[in-house]
């Protein structure tokens, strides 16, 4: 592909990108979050369409308009969300969507061709009747690249492809994808994971801010030099906030805290203070905001908000507690989007702005007119949130979470997600003003630039375990991404 | 993978032009006035005052049961399958609890129903069951129950029982007009300024946001059938009112399909959120008239049926159209 250019509004995702993948190459897209990785596997499945530039394929040019486009060329994407039908079997999901499949299976053929599958992604014990929700994440994974090999594709994108297995799962994919590359399908491996760019691939690009860094074989590299390409510069946060004097004990308590996906974490956040919660997705950093947000049903542990206990798994118990959560979905799992800023901004303190359970409008008005005031939407309160830019819903969505008395707890998963650089340094001013007027702040993010400019402490996870804990001034780029980029397998078997 | 042109293609990606149909209100008023005048052109005894006034009365009970429905749409829960047996069993009930007076019969009736009804909102609510499912299972239920307690028969009310109040005519319109009025009133007052009455917009809007703001989701959906049952019970009351007996056969179930329709024709939004009780009766108001028109001219309940099923049918095509414009 060349010079392909492609912007969102005024982000420009991806500045005139140049790439080159071999035939039988196993080729890494290196870069933190929003260097452009995920909008170049977009453009080259023909989920969005370049603003300029070209691709070909074998020589020949192609143009995506439509995701089936890129499938008939030979583009087939293995992401981190699993396309597979769950209630169909393994051979059906491998048989649906073959370019000629016939109208009626043949039992004969199709079984011989789906046991080759199988057999190339290492599942030769796999009977191909299982239904596909009975298999192991990592089995459908490995069924997931078997389809794709079905379908004679050119060029393989894996998409993370390794976030959320286990290290024997891990090992047939690196296989499955190592057979795929030695029968001549390019593959290209996007991954936060280091350590297995470096097992696996054989050239790697490194991406920054939308802009190609480099090309280089694996071979030449180190995993420090890597991370020195990833970060390039990074600016740091110049402003300095006061101090504020703790309190006998800290705002926030985590003792031991348990889930599915997490093993004992535990965490202490006094009034005034911002801690990251640092890690690559998968990593359990947005489980725990969920947890203590009341969300995980199954969650168990200590957690004190003020020295009073907090009843886990009722999201309603964690709001009484002062834990205010914002999602990282602030579409589905935030706001409510046909309604207006002022309704988005009270809609969970009704409460006390009730007598005999009906809302005393005028106080509402006020408190809305206040929080508005906080979060720059003065001039919005009456529009429905779900006409806003990124920024703003986010605003909204921040806004309703502030001013409980400024003794509250606030749990922010990804707090720029989808917002544009100007929203996103405002935001970080709101969040930056809560933790100096009294709130403890915790937050979950995967990217750098984040936690270095926001966080007072900044806390790695890695396979939801806590890997290190450390105050911002001792934390160094290289280390932070070193310990973010963890491979798996220390942590699990130390 | 080789490259080496390049090209420059700008494309546009923003979607122009969002033309927006008029506002459900808007809409509605054009439509009945299209009505109104297609009638009183076409149809004798349409439009005069005896024609509206027959109009008008029809409408009453259900649009009673409608605004009950109105609420459990409101708050995310689709419809409520059983609001018609809901109130068939409510006039029985209330027919033959008359032995006790009848304004105790009268709140114990509404009282049983809200409560029947509080049953399929903490299922749906509490357990995010399928509204569908709950409510049809629950309706059989309800029926059982009744058909078992009553062995089939007809309800009448006691002897002497003086009960003729709740179906009289008070200046020219029947009482469930006014009750009709009343409740509207107090139910949309109830829907903008109460505490639980805003938040059903919330809950019916995104269930998932608001569980995981912390908002009491089970209680507000359980509040908004709560609502739903105590109106189809009322309905019932003055159903068994007006016909002085009561039975399983009285094919309640009408009610609970011509209250979607009108919920529907209303432009409240099927999936929760939008809409308003007024526009509800705005909605049971057209039907009838267009049922009533029907009659007029002769046609029997089966065109009624059609003509309902094609409007509605209409309203959710233009509104669904309206959707993807936005």
């Amino acid at each position: 592909m060349a010079g392909v250019t492609k912007s969102y509004g005024a982000l420009h995702a991806l500045k005139g990108i140049d790439l080159t993948v071999e035939a039988g190459e196993i080729h890494a897209l290196c870069g933190h979050n929003g260097a452009g990785k995920s909008t170049l596997v977009k453009v080259l499945s023909g989920i969005v369409r370049q603003d300029a530039g070209t691709m070909a394929i074998d020589g020949r040019t192609v143009d995506f308009h439509h995701p089936g486009d890129a499938q008939r060329a030979g583009v087939s994407v293995v992401d981190q969300e699993i396309s597979l039908i769950p209630a169909l079997s393994v051979r059906e999901n491998l048989l649906l969507g073959l370019p000629n499949a016939p109208f009626f299976v043949r039992h004969a053929t199709s079984e011989l061709f789906v046991k080759g599958l199988l057999a190339r992604v290492g599942l030769e014990g796999l009977n191909p009747l299982t239904l596909v929700e009975r298999l192991s994440l990592g089995e459908r994974q490995l069924v997931e690249i078997a389809r794709a090999l079905g379908r004679g594709g050119r060029l393989l994108i894996l998409d993370e492809p390794t976030a959320t297995l286990s290290d024997v799962e891990i090992d047939l994919v690196f296989k499955a994808v190592k057979t795929a590359a030695s029968e001549g399908t390019s593959v290209l491996y996007v991954s936060h994971r280091l350590g297995e760019v470096l097992e696996i691939c054989d050239k790697v690009s490194v991406f920054r801010d939308g802009n190609k860094v480099t090309t280089s074989e694996v071979g030449k590299l180190v995993k420090r030099s890597l991370i020195e390409l990833m970060v390039g510069e990074v600016k740091g946060d110049d402003t300095v906030r006061p101090v504020l004097a703790a309190e006998v004990s800290p705002r926030l308590q985590v003792r031991g805290l348990q889930t599915p996906r997490l093993h004992g974490i535990d965490l202490a956040v006094d009034r005034g203070r911002i801690v990251a919660l640092a890690g690559q997705i998968g990593s359990g950093a947005g489980d725990v905001l969920r947890a203590l947000a009341g969300l995980v049903p199954e969650a168990s542990g200590l957690v004190f908000a003020e020295d009073k206990r907090v009843r886990l798994g009722s999201p309603s118990a964690s709001l009484r507690a002062g834990l205010s959560y914002v999602s990282n979905d602030r579409k589905s799992e935030g706001l409510f989007l046909e309604q207006s800023t002022q309704t988005n901004l009270v809609a969970t303190r009704l409460d006390s702005l009730s007598r005999a359970g009906f809302v005393r409008s005028r106080a509402l008005r006020s408190i809305a007119s206040g929080l508005a005031r906080i979060v720059g939407l003065e001039s919005k309160m009456a529009s429905p949130v779900g006409t806003f830019s990124g920024g703003n819903q986010q605003k909204a969505f921040l806004g309703r979470c502030l001013m409980r008395g400024d003794k509250g707890v606030l749990l922010l998963d990804e707090p720029t997600r989808g917002v544009d650089v100007a929203g996103r340094s405002e935001i970080h001013r709101l969040i930056r003003d809560a933790a100096t007027a009294g709130n403890a702040v915790v937050f979950a993010s995967t990217e750098l630039d984040e936690i270095l400019d926001l966080a007072d402490e900044v806390v790695t996870l890695s396979a939801g375990r806590i890997v290190s804990a450390r105050p911002r001034a001792e934390v160094t780029t290289e280390e932070l991404l070193s310990d973010m980029t963890h491979v798996e397998r220390e942590v699990v078997n130390p | 993978m080789t490259g080496e042109m390049v090209l420059t293609v700008p494309t546009e990606s923003g979607r122009k032009n969002r033309r927006s149909i008029g506002r459900a209100e808007t809409l509605l008023a054009v439509a009945t006035l299209a009505v109104l005048v297609y009638g009183a052109l076409t149809t004798d005894g349409f439009l005069t005052l005896e024609g509206l006034k027959a109009t008008v009365s029809g409408v009453g009970i259900l649009g009673i049961v409608a605004v009950g429905m109105t609420c459990v749409t409101l708050s995310g829960s689709l419809f409520c399958l059983t609001l018609g047996s809901t109130l068939t069993i409510s006039s029985m009930a209330f027919l033959s609890w008359m032995s006790i007076g009848v304004l105790p019969a009268l709140v114990l009736t509404i009282v049983m129903g809200a409560l029947v009804c509080a049953v399929q909102g903490l299922l749906i609510g509490g357990l995010a069951a399928n509204p569908i499912v709950v409510t049809v299972g629950l309706g059989s239920l309800q029926i059982g129950v009744a058909s078992w307690l009553t062995n089939q028969s007809t309800v009448y009310p006691p002897a002497g029982a003086s009960y003729q109040w709740l179906s009289a005519v008070y200046a020219g319109l029947p009482l469930s007009v006014y009750v009709l009025v009343a409740l509207v009133l107090a139910v949309a007052a109830w829907l903008s300024w109460s505490r639980t009455g805003q938040l059903i917009r919330l809950v019916g809007e995104n269930s998932r946001a608001a569980r995981a703001a912390g908002i009491p989701v089970t209680g507000t959906v359980v509040a908004g059938f709560v609502i739903a049952g105590g109106c189809a019970a009322l309905g019932g009351v003055l159903l068994g009112a007006t016909d002085g007996n009561a039975t399983l056969l009285s094919g309640g179930d009408r009610y609970t399909y011509d209250a979607i329709a009108a919920v529907l024709v209303g432009g409240a939004a099927a999936g929760g959120g939008r809409g308003k009780v007024q526009h509800t009766v705005y909605g049971a108001l057209f039907i009838a008239l267009i049922s009533n028109m029907l009659l007029l001219r002769g046609f029997g309940g089966g065109a009624q049926m059609l003509v309902t099923g094609v409007l509605v049918l209409i309203v959710l095509l233009i509104f669904q159209m309206r959707r993807r414009v936005r």
